[in-house]
């Protein structure tokens, strides 16, 4: 099997590496012409109708309009990350990608300055939320333009709640506790992701973190901070939070998990993307009427945070004609475009433009507005220092995640603290 | 035969004595083996050869992913060794490695010896036992993770259906069990390449063997003893080999069913190594930690190899 999958990715070089050569023939022949077309790579939407639209009415439009005919090139769930670093290796494939968490940063070489395009989308749409910038900002330049955030929130069973007597979500993670504790004794549990998953632990881990005070490394990103006593309180808390108000298999899931326990009525309060009410209500309308969305509760620094997840589009710079591809951003980006665009996926993508603040589609679904005021409380892993790759590693070996899971396993706080200290001196000692 | 043929009227014109001399060059077995040698090493140089120098380049250098990199010798490998997670990660391989090829070995040496007696619908019965092995590992994975999976795995439906356990243990969420789990997964898939494989083996064995040694008064124990077993031994050392190198380097298992939780508990080389590569844009010291992989592996192997060598005498 696995020779299988080696031997073909082996003829994948090899075709890559015969079509470069041809497409830099003909790259060279006609640098100057407008390109025939040009391809903007996606990972499937678990919205279908998300993909179908850019397929079946965005590139036809701009085709009609222009004659550039734009191929959407879709990968599947998970595997965008490895094909981008393909395409950014060789230099070869589509013009332009979808991008998230702090890629703007890890193929930073390999991606064209936006910086004036982002510039004027931004004035046509009422300006950039602050958090644009945080996402796509590479030493002073724009690399990508933000389209969506894709939030993680609190999702929970309305009804359940109210049976124990709590009406609305609780408002800091203390009185969350004592909800989960009424709930698992009722037969309800807590189910938040402490395993290796992309996006759902780190979702409520590291604001958690942040909102006990806190912080993995201090703001000049490269003094390790993480060994603190708001750290062990968090620990403590996250301990507890796990042992009264979960059960042990969190801390074997993935992403999929919590959704699959969630929609089967195994649990009342996990943190996930919109998905959840989206699926529920599509498929489980009775689940789908009582369940809630809210922000995350305030630690006792009295803030509340949430992660970043920024879904943004990048040119890579070995596109033949950089000119046309910024034209089709700034075109896609247009509000009559990317609104339309936005529409389809009711609000699953947070736009980070200003415009969209009080866009209808917000109020289709008035539960998801917490995704909306999410915004300006979020960041990404290792805030406030800025993105970097040292970064990128600590998430990679799931640092703070397994800081935290090794503690609800059963190992003392201290020992968690030093083991996750060591390892992040190591990363962070690395020269940036 | 052709070779006369054509040599023939090659004397009428001036430039056939070369070509002839060329044929003659080509035909000797020193040249002709080198010749038929040739293109599977260039094959090899470039498909196997290639990759792994350029991965040993990389591990030597200090590689973001998209950037130029910058020679830093061993820098990467020091780094592993102080890296806590590497240490685990090396102690989960051998666990895994180990506990599965074991039990592969020794199940598919009993489902070998049970599928060479005669029974009824032998045939499909042996086809059937292919099955783990056919189907492709994502797929079955997948299925293994509903089993294992708290809340609908049928192992805890039926725990709790007879009292045993309620709600029933926790297969992938605590480290230990995800581990086990794991391997049993391993165990499952592997099998059938055991069993089919000592099967060919065991049928190579001459029936006369065991009706001498039957006459000599050897009981059952005693012809798989001193019959069965060091005639097989040359198969089981090459199918030990196989399975400890694609269990050892082992990826689809555990990226589908755990991707390497609880807290790394179930973390091997192939996945961490792609974690840091890949997830964290490492590619040098991804290489480094997949590298690692190399020396344990070719010390099992070569170990085997004096151990279970056959005896030529």
């Amino acid at each position: 099997m696995a020779n299988i999958i080696r031997a073909a990715s082996r003829r994948d070089v090899l075709k890559i590496s015969a079509l470069s050569s041809v497409g830099g023939l003909l790259g060279a022949a006609r640098a100057s012409a407008a390109p025939k077309s040009m391809t903007m790579m996606h990972e499937s939407s678990f919205i279908p109708a998300y993909d179908a639209f850019f397929k079946n009415t965005l590139a036809p439009a701009y085709e009609k309009a222009t004659g550039i005919k734009i191929i959407y090139e879709t990968v599947s769930v998970g595997s965008l990350q490895t094909r981008v670093t393909t395409v950014a290796e060789t230099n070869n494939g589509p013009d332009m990608t979808m991008m998230i968490f702090n890629w703007a940063y890890l193929f930073d070489e390999k991606l064209v300055d936006v910086t004036d395009i982002a510039a004027t989308i931004g004035k046509k749409a009422g300006g950039w939320h602050d958090s644009a910038a945080e996402a796509v900002v590479v030493n002073g330049k724009w690399k990508g333009i933000p389209f969506g955030n894709i939030g993680q929130l609190m999702n929970y069973r309305m009804d359940w709640f109210a049976e124990v007597g709590v009406k609305d979500f609780p408002d800091t993670w203390d009185a969350l506790m004592e909800a989960g504790i009424k709930l698992k004794k009722a037969g309800h549990p807590f189910g938040f992701e402490l395993g290796h998953g992309f996006g759902d632990n780190h979702g409520w881990l590291y604001p958690l973190l942040w909102s006990f005070g806190g912080r993995e490394v201090a703001p000049d990103g490269k003094t390790v901070a993480i060994d603190s006593a708001e750290t062990a309180r968090a620990v403590d808390f996250c301990r507890e939070f796990f042992q009264k108000t979960m059960f042990e298999d969190v801390l074997g899931w993935t992403d999929v998990s919590n959704n699959k326990a969630y929609l089967s009525e195994q649990i009342s309060c996990t943190n996930n993307a919109e998905s959840i009410l989206y699926i529920a209500k599509r498929d489980f309308p009775d689940i789908g009427k009582v369940t809630g969305q809210a922000q995350n509760p305030k630690g006792p620094t009295g803030q509340r945070f949430h992660m970043l997840n920024p879904l943004t589009h990048g040119i890579f710079s070995h596109t033949p004609d950089i000119q046309a591809a910024k034209d089709f951003m700034v075109w896609v980006m247009d509000p009559k475009q990317a609104g339309a665009w936005y529409d389809v996926a009711v609000s699953y993508y947070g736009p980070y433009l200003h415009m969209f603040d009080d866009a209808p589609f917000w109020h289709a679904e008035p539960r998801n507005l917490p995704y909306r005021d999410s915004l300006t409380t979020s960041h990404l892993p290792g805030w406030p220092a800025p993105i970097s790759r040292s970064q990128s590693e600590s998430v990679a070996k799931y640092v703070v995640v397994d800081m935290f899971a090794k503690a609800c396993a059963g190992k003392s706080t201290k020992e968690v603290i030093s083991d996750a200290s060591a390892q992040l001196k190591q990363i962070f000692g690395k020269p940036a | 035969m052709s070779a006369t043929v054509l040599n023939g009227p090659a004397l009428n014109k001036p430039a056939r004595p070369s070509q002839a001399a060329f044929r003659r060059w080509t035909e000797r077995e020193a040249v002709f083996s080198w010749l038929m040698i040739i293109p599977p090493v260039l094959f090899l140089v470039l498909l196997v050869g290639y990759p792994l120098a350029y991965g040993i380049w990389l591990s030597l250098e200090d590689r973001p992913v998209a950037r130029a990199g910058h020679f830093v010798g061993l820098a990467n490998f020091i780094a592993d060794f102080h890296d806590p997670v590497f240490w685990q990660v090396t102690v989960n391989t051998f666990v895994y490695t180990f506990a599965a090829t074991v039990l592969k070995m020794i199940g598919g040496l009993g489902l070998a010896l049970v599928m060479n007696q005669d029974f009824r619908f032998k045939n499909t019965i042996r086809a059937m036992m292919l099955l783990p092995f056919i189907v492709p590992t994502v797929l079955s994975t997948i299925a293994w993770m509903w089993i294992l999976d708290p809340s609908f795995s049928v192992v805890n439906w039926l725990l709790r259906y007879f009292n045993i356990a309620d709600p029933g243990p926790s297969w992938l969420g605590n480290p230990h069990l995800a581990m086990f789990s794991l391997i049993m997964v391993n165990v499952w898939r592997g099998l059938p390449f055991y069993a089919i494989t000592l099967l060919a083996g065991l049928q190579t064995i001459s029936p006369e063997l065991y009706e001498a040694a039957t006459i000599d008064g050897a009981s059952a124990l005693a012809r798989f003893r001193f019959v069965t077993l060091p005639l097989l031994r040359p198969v089981i050392f090459i199918v030990t080999m196989f399975s400890v190198i694609f269990t050892f380097a082992d990826f689809q298992l555990v990226y589908v069913l755990t991707r390497g939780a609880p807290a790394n508990a179930t973390q091997l080389f192939a996945t961490y190594a792609f974690d840091v590569a890949m997830g964290g844009g490492q590619l040098g010291m991804g290489a480094s930690i997949a590298l690692a992989m190399l020396p344990p592996l070719a010390l099992i192997i070569i170990a085997m190899a004096i151990y279970m060598k056959p005896n030529k005498s």
